[in-house]
């Protein structure tokens, strides 16, 4: 645990706190914009997220335990990650825990978390949400683990400190077909956990055609605050990792204030421009049937494969 | 014992069997059967005593008294308290191979025993191996009158005969398998002949004969 | 005196004589006697499991005891993992036995058999020659079949379920009797000393052939495809402490009659048969998971999770002989001894769902996942026991498979760079196969823990639960604190773990683990579960904090579920777990190929009004279908032809005997 991975665990979870919720406000208003409509501002998620923490808490008739404490461990995952995976500074504050398995692991356990929480309401919205997001998690699981496979094999090793450190040292890899191909696969993959178009709408409440927020639909006031700021927090925490993996220029490799500083701006500009993208992608995507998810994921995974194949053949 | 005299009564005890087994098959009369039959445990008696005196093992002359008991003694005196109450059916009819063929079958055993049992002689040959083949033939044509006869009866005599055809191998061979083995294999066969009298007595009963030809409906 | 010959007579001894006490004393007192003789055995088991992991050996021959072979008895390190492993489990089930036998199963014969079954296990890890190996063996087995028609009498599904297990727990022994047969044949004894110098020098063909024939023997025990039909029959209709033995005692003894035969006495051997293993266990580990996600009996899950376990655990082992065989030694013990910490942490987790899944049905009656729910009030105990053997299956951090299945991915991954295209090819595969079993299993145990415990109850046997008594609570709270340090604390365990693995395949131990972190040796990576749990813990702490300061400080206010406006939500609009796993159901339809029976009844006055509708849909086993409907069939026919020589005549069945004497005869003297 070094300086700079002290320093790093303190400002990148106060970044991404901070941050997420504009992103989310950014992407809303470039649909809005491209949509022809004027937009709310970029500081709307915050204002509604100050809105929901002064209203009064409630607990739905019948749910327990683990319907309070889903949004807190979902907010917890999603902080270690902020805190482990290195965004604004090359070294980690847990070096242990920064393994790209153990990341992705912990984000999917803030998922079924979730689940659990739309299983406890015991609605038919909530069990339905549950069922079709766990069926998506476990489609996704074999891109996202073949695609880190591929990522890890000119490295090494599976510790984001070292992938990132090495990219750095060697730019050039960037533009080979591994990288290319694993790339679009953590595309697809994060769109999918992240449940954006085409996998999820996130602004939808009709039955037919919600996941995650059919999950939610029972929380209000704080709670429902918590899982709107965790889902922001998800976003940008999986845009910069996909950022920090394959251009990972800017990041602090030192821990003077100025390196720091200029690490949080890297990161920021990249995760609004990455931000920018999808949302632009949004516009002109619908959403999929639940049904032909399945296909989207299967020609992800068959382009992790290929880049590992190619790892191999033109190693 | 002199060596010659152990050879010569050897030889005599072995003749004994041989010939008792093959009128087993010969003779249609049950009562005849079993006299036979009692002549040949005495036979197989002589045999283990002979064994026992070259040996000098007093454990084998005491087998041999029990044998002889068991074989000669209580055994034949079970068959005949069956017959006792077989009634007219004292006499064996037709078999399934007619004697003149039991013979020329007996024959063709005979000398399928002496090919088998060579590679045991030639292990270790001495007096008493020579006379190895004498018990798988004993052995086979208890086999055959076990299976060719009708007669329950005479089936069991058949089995009997089995017994002391591998009893007489397995003390020429090893002089002796163990008194407890002996033993356990005696009672073994004390009891399957208490269980065959009980069922014969009970079949003659049910069936009014013991003809097992026509017992047919053993199958699914 | 040598301390683990000392734990293993003390085994033997408790053992035998807790069997006979279960017999003879009165039934209040039976199910005390015989719980606590298995516990007492168990923790021998485990005392003596240590001993030898920590590097004594122990060495003990009793030629009298068997005829012709002689018992002989050798507990290596190798043997210790699975010792330990069984007495653990056995520690367990033998408390929760005491309570559970109140539930109907206390007859003299099954409380007799319980410790025995245990002893019998604990010898087969020992037995060092392969006379004592198959009698052991076969003990287990014969014991183990006992116990599963322990309750044949008020179900009549339990005995068609032992006439499975019976016929295929045979099978494998024949094969695994043939294997070992052959291979005895080609050296000078038959001890495992003996067997092993004539396993280096063996042609190749014969290696192959044993090999083969002891791997379908033994993956047929541990719950392999394509042999693994009778797992999911007999699990769920065996009592509960039996299962849970079965499944997490048991079914490992596979595994390392595949590790010894195939590591220890072939030495090694050439690569394809590591592919063969491999490809087997990826296979058996996606289709077990998938028919655990569509299963709706709770103890029939467990069961085809154990299938989606042992699979993984011979994707390790593939992983391990393929590494070896290509000479790269470290990685070879890296990916055994991922391998066998999958084993052991799959046996805690499992003993901890099979235990809570007994009481479930203890106090509610019923296995039904769809007739469960609510749970969580009336059973809080079990629920929480079922929560942590959730987590702890589905390998998500913090959860205990998270660490072995860690290991196992470091394992793959690290095995591209120098090797073959075959390697090249299988290692992306396996990974894949590995990661769609992760993700289906965290599906899965959502699903059963979800529906099964939350919510509200679906059934008035769900309504009217109890929970179970005490005992039982406490084999649940053993096995679930062993979860719960081999989640956090895997230095415990791994550093023996490695040394072992290091040593079967010869080469060092292929990790370092302190209390805190694990550091892999030769290739780079490192796992801090516990660092891991204890920022989880301080982050939700932070959260709460916070939310306290920033949100306004009112009283929690009970409310309504959204229901439409329609009214009370009734337990019918809840989720079941047949429409939970309905999505991935339609996902895999092609695997699956799903059984749907639609019944209309018309009216009396016109055929174009209906009466009634019924559906009926069931995921049959595509495997049993496929291979074993044709097998039986064939039987049947054999069967139906041998029928013509049953003619009646009792003089034709004397003569077939007397034929076949003499043909053996004739043959004797011909080709002689």
């Amino acid at each position: 645990m070094s300086a700079l991975g002290v320093v790093g665990g303190v400002v990148q979870p106060l970044v991404v706190v901070a941050g997420s919720p504009i992103v989310v406000g950014v992407m809303r208003q470039v649909r809005a914009r491209l949509e022809g409509r004027a937009g709310a501002g970029i500081g709307q998620p915050w204002r509604d997220l100050r809105k929901l923490f002064g209203k009064e808490p409630i607990a739905p008739r019948g749910t327990s335990e683990v319907f309070r404490f889903a949004p807190l461990v979902l907010v917890a995952t999603t902080l270690v990650v902020a805190v482990v995976v290195p965004f604004v500074t090359t070294e980690s504050a847990l070096d242990p825990v920064a393994d790209l398995f153990a990341v992705v692991a912990l984000l999917a356990a803030g998922t079924v978390a979730l689940a659990l929480a739309g299983l406890d309401t015991g609605t038919a919205f909530g069990g339905m949400g549950a069922s079709r997001e766990m069926t998506i998690i476990a489609l996704v699981e074999p891109t996202l683990l073949v695609a880190i496979f591929a990522l890890s094999v000119r490295v090494g090793s599976t510790n984001l400190a070292a992938i990132v450190a090495s990219t750095l040292d060697d730019p050039s890899r960037v533009i080979s077909p591994v990288s290319l191909l694993a790339a679009v696969a953590l595309v697809v993959v994060i769109v999918a956990e992240t449940g954006r178009l085409p996998v999820d709408n996130p602004s939808t409440h009709l039955e037919l055609t919600m996941v995650h927020e059919a999950m939610v639909l029972e929380y209000a006031g704080p709670d429902l605050a918590l899982v709107e700021l965790a889902s922001a927090m998800r976003l940008t925490v999986f845009l910069g990792l996909l950022a920090n993996l394959f251009l990972p220029w800017g990041i602090a490799t030192s821990v003077s204030p100025l390196a720091v500083l200029g690490g949080v701006v890297a990161v920021t500009v990249k995760v609004t421009v990455l931000g920018t993208a999808l949302a632009v992608g949004e516009v002109f995507l619908a959403k999929l049937r639940l049904f032909r998810v399945p296909e989207l994921l299967a020609g992800s995974f068959l382009l992790a494969l290929l880049a590992v194949a190619a790892s191999f053949f033109l190693a | 014992m002199s060596d010659t005299t152990y050879v010569q009564v050897l030889d005599l005890a072995c003749g004994g069997l041989l010939l008792t087994a093959v009128l087993v098959l010969w003779r249609r009369e049950l009562s005849v059967i079993v006299r036979v039959f009692a002549a040949q445990g005495v036979a197989v008696a002589v045999l283990v005593a002979v064994l026992a005196t070259h040996e000098g093992s007093a454990e084998l002359g005491g087998v041999a008294v029990g044998i002889l008991v068991l074989r000669a003694g209580a055994l034949p005196w079970l068959l005949r308290r069956a017959l006792a109450g077989a009634g007219p059916a004292r006499r064996e009819t037709r078999p399934l191979v007619n004697v003149a063929a039991s013979l020329l079958a007996a024959a063709l055993l005979t000398l399928l025993a002496y090919a088998v049992s060579q590679p045991l002689v030639a292990l270790a040959p001495s007096p008493a191996t020579h006379a190895i083949p004498v018990g798988v033939t004993v052995f086979l044509i208890g086999f055959f009158v076990l299976v060719t006869r009708r007669r329950a009866l005479s089936q069991l005599v058949g089995f009997l005969l089995m017994d002391n055809g591998i009893t007489t191998v397995g003390f020429l061979t090893t002089a002796g398998v163990g008194l407890v083995v002996e033993l356990g294999v005696s009672l073994d066969v004390l009891l399957a002949v208490l269980v065959l009298r009980i069922l014969t007595t009970r079949m003659r009963e049910t069936f009014g004969g013991t003809d097992l030809d026509e017992l047919r409906e053993l199958h699914d | 005196m040598n301390p683990i010959g000392a734990a293993l007579g003390g085994a033997a001894a408790v053992g035998l004589l807790a069997a006979v006490v279960a017999v003879v004393v009165p039934q209040r007192v039976r199910a005390w006697a015989a719980g606590v003789g298995t516990a007492v055995c168990g923790a021998a088991g485990l005392t003596a499991g240590i001993y030898a992991l920590s590097g004594t050996t122990f060495f003990l021959t009793l030629p009298a005891l068997l005829p012709l072979s002689g018992v002989t008895i050798t507990v290596d390190a190798l043997g210790g993992v699975f010792l330990a492993v069984t007495g653990a489990v056995a520690v367990a089930a033998g408390v929760y036995g005491i309570g559970y036998a109140r539930h109907g199963g206390d007859g003299r014969v099954v409380q007799a058999v319980f410790p025995l079954f245990v002893v019998a296990m604990l010898l087969v890890v020992c037995a060092a020659s392969v006379g004592t190996f198959l009698v052991c063996w076969e003990l287990m087995a014969l014991f183990s079949l006992l116990l599963v028609v322990a309750e044949h009498k008020r179900r009549p599904e339990v005995a068609e379920a032992g006439r499975w297990y019976a016929v295929m727990t045979h099978l494998g022994m024949v094969a695994i009797l043939a294997g070992l047969l052959v291979l005895a044949a080609h050296a000078a004894g038959d001890s495992f000393p003996a067997l092993r110098d004539a396993g280096r020098h063996l042609p190749p063909a014969v290696a192959a052939v044993v090999f083969v024939v002891t791997l379908a023997g033994f993956g047929s025990k541990a719950g392999i495809l394509p042999l693994h039909a009778w797992l999911p029959r007999a699990h769920p209709e065996a009592p509960s402490p039996v299962s849970a033995l079965m499944s997490a005692a048991m079914v490992n003894l596979g595994v390392y009659g595949i590790v010894r035969v195939g590591f220890d006495l072939l030495g090694g051997g050439p690569r394809w048969w590591w592919v063969v293993v491999l490809a087997l266990g990826a296979v058996s580990a996606v289709y077990g998971i998938l028919q655990a996600a569509m299963s709706t009996d709770l103890k029939r899950l467990l069961g085809y999770s154990t299938t989606e376990n042992m699979g993984l655990v011979l994707v390790g082992v593939g992983a391990a002989g393929m590494f070896a065989s290509g000479g790269n030694r470290v990685l070879a013990g890296l990916a055994l001894a991922a391998a066998l910490l999958h084993v052991v942490n799959h046996s805690a987790f499992k003993t901890v769902l099979f235990l809570s899944a007994g009481s479930v049905l203890h106090g509610t009656g019923s296995r039904d996942l769809d007739a469960l729910g609510g749970l969580r009030t009336s059973m809080p105990a079990t629920t929480a026991a079922f929560g942590l053997g959730a987590l702890a299956a589905s390998a998500l951090p913090p959860g205990t498979a998270f660490v072995s299945e860690w290991l196992l991915l470091q394992a793959l991954i690290h095995g591209l760079p120098a090797s073959g295209t075959i390697t090249a090819i299988a290692m992306p595969l396996a990974v894949a196969a590995v990661a769609l079993t992760a993700g289906l299993a965290v599906a899965t145990f959502v699903k059963a823990f979800g529906v099964g415990f939350l919510a509200r109850p679906r059934s008035d046997a769900a309504e009217n639960a109890q929970e179970s008594p005490a005992s039982m609570l406490i084999g649940m709270g053993i096995a679930g604190a062993a979860c719960v340090g081999l989640a956090l604390l895997p230095g415990l365990v791994l550093p023996a773990i490695g040394s072992v693995a290091g040593r079967v395949v010869d080469s060092s131990s292929p990790m370092l683990a302190d209390a805190v972190t694990v550091q892999l040796v030769g290739v780079a990576g490192s796992l801090s579960p516990l660092m891991l749990t204890i920022a989880l813990v301080v982050a939700i702490m932070l959260v709460i904090g916070v939310v306290r300061a920033v949100a306004a400080r009112r009283a929690r206010r009970a409310a309504r579920l959204w229901d439409c406006g329609a009214g009370p939500m009734s337990a019918r609009m809840e989720y079941t777990a047949t429409s939970f796993a309905e999505p991935l159901q339609r996902v895999f339809d092609n695997v699956l190929q799903p059984e749907t029976d639609v019944d209309v009844t018309h009216t009396r006055e016109s055929s174009y009004l209906v009466e009634a509708v019924q559906y009926r849909r069931q995921v049959p086993d595509r495997i049993e279908r496929r291979l074993y409907r044709p097998v039986l069939a064939l039987v049947a026919v054999w069967g139906s032809i041998g029928r013509r020589l049953a003619s009646g005549s009792v003089h034709r069945y004397l003569g077939y005997g007397f034929y076949t004497v003499c043909g053996l005869l004739i043959l004797l003297v011909v080709t002689r």
